[in-house]
Order: structure tokens, then sequence, then C-alpha cells
């Protein structure tokens, strides 16, 4: 039980800890990205670069929490790889979902109207059933309760 | 049976002395690896969960990117402002509750923690006057649409994507208030030391979380 509070746990741990004043510098600098993201939401810009721009500060903030508040910076390896490449995935799920959608071309997009009702007077002969609005005939012969 | 915080005794500084080690772990520090370890995974699955929302917003924004603008800008950015400053406050007071734990500072621990929960209630209270407004304008989802600023087709759309991604992050406020609530009655109890802090660690690596998503749904929403 001695254990429990070992002395040379915590001073192992505590040789990588923040500092509280590192922790108000860093809350700081996000509160002043808060300021500039919205500042450039103001700015005249393409959507695109709107875009652009507020996901790079916002990148720039998560890693701040996740490397100073969240400990990261000097946190084991192991949980560095986990939440890395949790956000790789996401990043190779939004790349190939939003390639997908970019390079699709407008009628792949667009509504097809259903098959207009054709006349089967004016049908040639030797038309396949499917073209009657009717759909696909039904072969001749009785139809019984099987 | 006795509870096990009953059982435990006091130690000379004043902090109920830790749960007893399980058997399969050597030591303290590797007990408390694990346990940070596990919260890491989970808050790895809790990235993938967010991951859909965030690809169907894009996905939907490129269909319909003239009524995601309309609609960002009828958003309160005052509001979606002040909530992001909330919650960035609430990750700083989080993180310094952990410093204090991990000193078995605990009543410092407690106030600081009482105070991100008071400030999750703000945000959730600022999120409900935003609701109300989307509720009273017909700013809806789905067939409950009937906001007539909105011009552009897939306006419904926006409203599908804005209360499904903020009402999901919501819930996960709910649930980080919650976990930090019983972690500052535990430190109320002395109960954290530098050898037993995890729990304070592990329910403020959610709440982090929880402001992640935030910083980026903040200007997905409101500003861009």
């Amino acid at each position: 039980m001695a254990s429990l509070t070992h002395p040379a746990g915590a001073q192992a741990h505590a040789k990588h800890e923040t500092s509280p004043w590192r922790l108000v510098l860093n809350w700081l600098v996000l509160c002043g990205l808060t300021f500039a993201t919205f500042g450039l939401s103001t700015l005249n810009m393409s959507p695109g670069g709107h875009l652009a721009a507020a996901l790079c500060i916002s990148t720039l903030k998560v890693t701040l929490v996740v490397l100073i508040f969240m400990h990261l910076w000097h946190g084991e390896g192991s949980n560095r790889i986990v939440f890395v490449t949790s956000f790789l995935f996401l990043l190779v799920l939004m790349f190939f979902v939003m390639a997908d959608v970019s390079t699709r071309f407008t009628l792949t997009n667009s509504r097809i109207p259903p098959m207009p009702k054709v006349d089967q007077a004016m049908l040639p002969d030797g038309m396949p059933p499917a073209m009657s609005s009717g759909g696909p005939r039904r072969t001749s012969g009785p139809v019984g309760n099987e | 049976m006795q509870s096990s915080a009953t059982a435990r005794k006091v130690t000379a500084e004043g902090w109920l002395e830790p749960p007893p080690l399980p058997h399969h772990y050597d030591t303290v520090e590797n007990h408390q690896s694990a346990l940070r370890f596990g919260m890491w995974l989970f808050l790895g699955t809790e990235v993938l969960l967010f991951a859909g929302i965030f690809v169907g917003y894009f996905v939907f924004r490129a269909y319909f990117p003239e009524s995601f603008e309309q609609a960002a800008r009828h958003l309160s950015v005052k509001l979606g402002t002040a909530n992001t400053l909330l919650l960035l406050t609430s990750s700083l007071t989080v993180a310094l509750a952990h410093h204090n734990a991990e000193r078995g500072k605990n009543r410092n621990a407690f106030w600081l923690l009482m105070a991100s929960v008071v400030m999750g209630a703000g945000f959730l209270c600022i999120k409900a006057v935003e609701y109300a407004e989307k509720f009273r304008e017909g700013a809806l989802p789905g067939k409950h649409f009937r906001f007539s600023e909105i011009t552009a087709p897939g306006g419904p759309i926006f409203y599908v994507v804005y209360f499904f991604s903020t009402g999901l992050h919501a819930i996960h406020v709910v649930i980080g208030m919650s976990l930090l609530t019983w972690v500052a009655v535990r430190c109320w109890r002395k109960e954290f030391s530098p050898g037993y802090y995890a729990p304070v660690e592990n329910a403020g690596l959610y709440w982090h979380l929880v402001d992640l998503v935030w910083i980026f749904l903040y200007p997905l929403l409101y500003l861009v």
C-alpha cells in the first residue's frame, strides 16, 4: 500500500508538469485566435478563402488545446498515436468523400424524370415489353395461386 | 458490505487513502498510465463519431453553398463567440483543477471544477436562447422549415446539420458537466493526491474534447 502514494512516481510526473502560467498564457492565445477567426470572417474574401482561413485557425487552436491543456506535449507516445491516428482517419474519410463530391458531373446529382407513357399503338413490332408503361408484360397462360 | 470510501483511511496529509491498486498493475504509475490510455482510446472513438457530422456538413455545403451562407448570416455571431470564450475559459479552469488535484490541493480543484460546471451551464443557456429563436422563426429541419429569409434551396438541410451537430455537442456538454460535478464532489472529500488523480485528469480530457469539437463548429456554422 505504500506504493500508492509513492513519491518517486509523483516526482517523475512533476518533471513534465505544465505550469499554471503556461496554461493561462495558452488560454490568452486561444482567446486571441478566436477574435482573429471572427475578424477574418468580416473581411471581403471568397467563400473558399474564408473556409480555408477558419479551418487553419481552428486547427491551430485544437493543436494548442491538445498539446497544452490535454498534456499531450509531455504525454506518453501511445496516447499521441491514438489521437493522431483518429485525426488522420478523419482526414482520410473527409478527403475521399469530398474528392467524390467535387468531381461529380452535374447529371449524377440531378433527378432524372420518370419515363413518359408510351402509346402502345405507336410502337413498331418487335419492341421489348419494358418500353410499355405498364412494365414487363406477363406471359400468357393461366396465373394460379400455387 | 462496506463502501470503499467509508473503509478508507485518511493519510497524514489529510487525503483519503487511494483505492487499492488492482493486482494486475505493478505500480501506481502503471495503473494511472493505463487509465489515461483508455481515456485517449475513448476520445479517439469520439473523434470518429463527430467525423460523420463534419463530413455531412462539407458534403451538404458543397451541394447547397448559397443556403449555407444565407443561414450562417442568420445565426448570432455574438452568442456563438460568447459560447466559444466560455468553453475556452472552462477548459482553462479544468486544466488548472487537474494541476491542483495532482498536488493534492483538493479544495482549489473543487472550486475550479465548479467554475467549469457553471460555465458549461452558461453555454447551455446561451444555446437554449439560440434554439428558442430558431423555433420562433421556423428555421427548422425538414418539413418543419418555414423560414422565409432563406430563399436558396437546401435551407432545411442546413438546419438538419445545425441542430444535429450542436445538439449532439450539447449532450456531450451535459455529460461533461456531470463528470466534472462527480469529480468535484470527490475533490471536496479530499480523495485525490499526487499518487491518485486519474478521475480528475480523465474527466478533464473529456471536457477538453467537448471544447475541441466546438472550436471547429463555431467558425463552420457561424462565420464561414
